[in-house]
């Protein structure tokens, strides 16, 4: 990876992490609402080599784990960002991909998401987190998908042009 | 992918992930590092979310409203009607009288307990991805606020201060999963402790299983040693189910708050204790029951055209 694509991905990374803590923070939504970076780096993810997807879900995870309302301990969301954008690149790389499409593609975000949120709730007991009673779990669950659901399609058109724009460009750099 | 590819792929994998183990062990072993890092990311974030918070204020209510739809589907027509005839600035000047009233509510609230109070903006909500309730406050420890201290709203308890940084701090609200308060029941005087749900409910424990507890009991906080982080004499809420299942150790019910946690615009941070424990001063007025008017229909038979 060149030094142009390296800053020009972090300098988009950082703005959507300020988007999603200083913007969307501002909004109280019903049902837990959505996060802005974990769909941006999924879609990135499923739009990359594994190995950059990789460095994408680790970057992500690392910016959600200094975000201060994150109540896992550091590295929790690093580890799961990581597994998770390997993964979902593991299925989607390729022309013989696992999703065939933009709406396979926006399925597996919200799939991706739920598991996410999942294997933060095994793993946070086990880390020493506190994750509140079922029919709360149960509503952040749902209400994170369908908020998910809702959100991809509009703004994966423009994170896949940003993606081709720098990944392009990096690569001929 | 070739060969060579695919254990290139696979090392820079296992690298990741020792390295995201290794941070959560520095994490869990308390390495001061991180909450360094932590920091200094609030301090960036918050003129943003100052700004968000400025730009945005009308307008942040819509979503929290839009859950109410189904339940008063005639009511928000009749509003969607009224509110068509207001203009920008009202809702501004809306948005001011709300955060007005939830002062005049907390400054009532710390004035008859005797409560030294910092008031602050709510600035940001907290991500609900992590299943944790925390919001971030405009004022910090330029303002005199510290670390573990309790949070009121107009209504009682919120929460406590989390971290603190110069000019923001992170309330752990009292309906964090991981929230835990000591309380004690008006009426009876019995204690035990509060722990949070993730909702407006939370679960009670009492720590003697002997006297009976009832629907609607008041349950107020016990105050903690040098009022930290608990200050004494704090409505939390009240009893709305006892759990009387036989076998159990500890008696249990669940309690409503009385702070409506997504409403929270405006909040107090007591940083000076009451000079003594203000007791039950500050217990919640029951509501006066409204009485119902009666109307009286006279109806006089007119005579039939027939007769």
């Amino acid at each position: 990876m060149s030094t142009r694509l390296i800053s020009a991905s972090s300098l988009v990374f950082l703005s959507i992490f300020v988007i999603q803590e200083s913007l969307i923070s501002q909004f109280r939504l019903p049902g837990g609402g959505f996060s802005i970076l974990i769909i941006f780096a999924l879609s990135w993810a499923i739009m990359s080599e594994r190995e950059v997807a990789a460095v994408i879900g680790f970057a992500a995870g690392l910016l959600m784990d200094l975000s201060q309302s994150s109540s896992g301990p550091f590295g929790q969301w690093t580890l799961i960002m990581l597994l998770a954008s390997y993964g979902i690149s593991y299925l989607g790389y390729g022309d013989d991909n696992f999703f065939g499409g933009a709406i396979g593609v926006v399925f597996s975000i919200v799939l991706a998401n739920f598991l996410l949120e999942i294997m933060f709730l095994i793993s946070g007991p086990l880390l020493g987190v506190s994750i509140g009673s079922f029919g709360q779990i149960f509503t952040i669950l749902l209400g994170t998908s369908v908020w998910t659901l809702f959100v991809t399609p509009i703004v994966l058109p423009l994170f896949a042009k940003l993606h081709k724009t720098i990944f392009q460009a990096g690569t001929l750099a | 992918m070739s060969r060579g590819g695919q254990s290139r792929t696979r090392l820079l994998l296992v690298i990741l992930i020792v390295t995201s183990l290794f941070l959560v062990t520095l994490d869990l072993r308390g390495v001061q590092l991180l909450d360094n890092l932590k920091q200094g990311t609030q301090n960036v974030l918050s003129p943003f979310q100052r700004i968000s918070n400025s730009a945005l204020s009308p307008i942040k209510s819509f979503f929290s409203d839009v859950s109410l739809l189904g339940r008063s589907g005639s009511q928000i027509e009749k509003l969607e009607q009224e509110n068509a005839s207001l203009k920008l600035e009202l809702l501004e000047r809306a948005d001011a009288d709300v955060q007005l009233q939830q002062l005049k509510g907390i400054l009532d609230l710390a004035g008859t307990a005797g409560y030294k109070i910092v008031n602050a903006k709510v600035i940001s909500q907290g991500s609900y991805q992590s299943f944790a309730q925390t919001v971030t406050i405009g004022s910090g420890s330029n303002a005199g606020i510290a670390q573990n201290m309790t949070v009121l709203s107009e209504y009682g308890i919120a929460g406590i201060v989390k971290e603190v940084y110069p000019n923001s701090a992170l309330i752990q609200l009292a309906s964090d999963p991981a929230f835990r308060i000591g309380v004690r029941i008006v009426n009876s005087q019995q204690i035990g402790f509060l722990s949070g749900r993730g909702e407006r409910s939370a679960v009670l424990q009492l720590l003697d299983n002997s006297t009976d507890i009832n629907e609607g009991d008041v349950l107020m906080s016990r105050g903690s040693i040098a009022n930290r982080p608990f200050v004494p004499g704090v409505p939390v809420g009240y009893i709305t189910t006892v759990d009387n299942s036989a076998g159990t150790i500890a008696q249990s019910a669940t309690v409503r708050y009385y702070t409506d946690f997504s409403k929270l615009s405006v909040l107090a941070v007591v940083v000076g204790g009451p000079s003594s424990n203000p007791g039950d001063a500050l217990v919640p007025q029951k509501p006066k029951p409204i009485p119902t008017p009666t109307v009286t229909v006279f109806v006089t038979p007119t005579p039939s055209p027939s007769n």
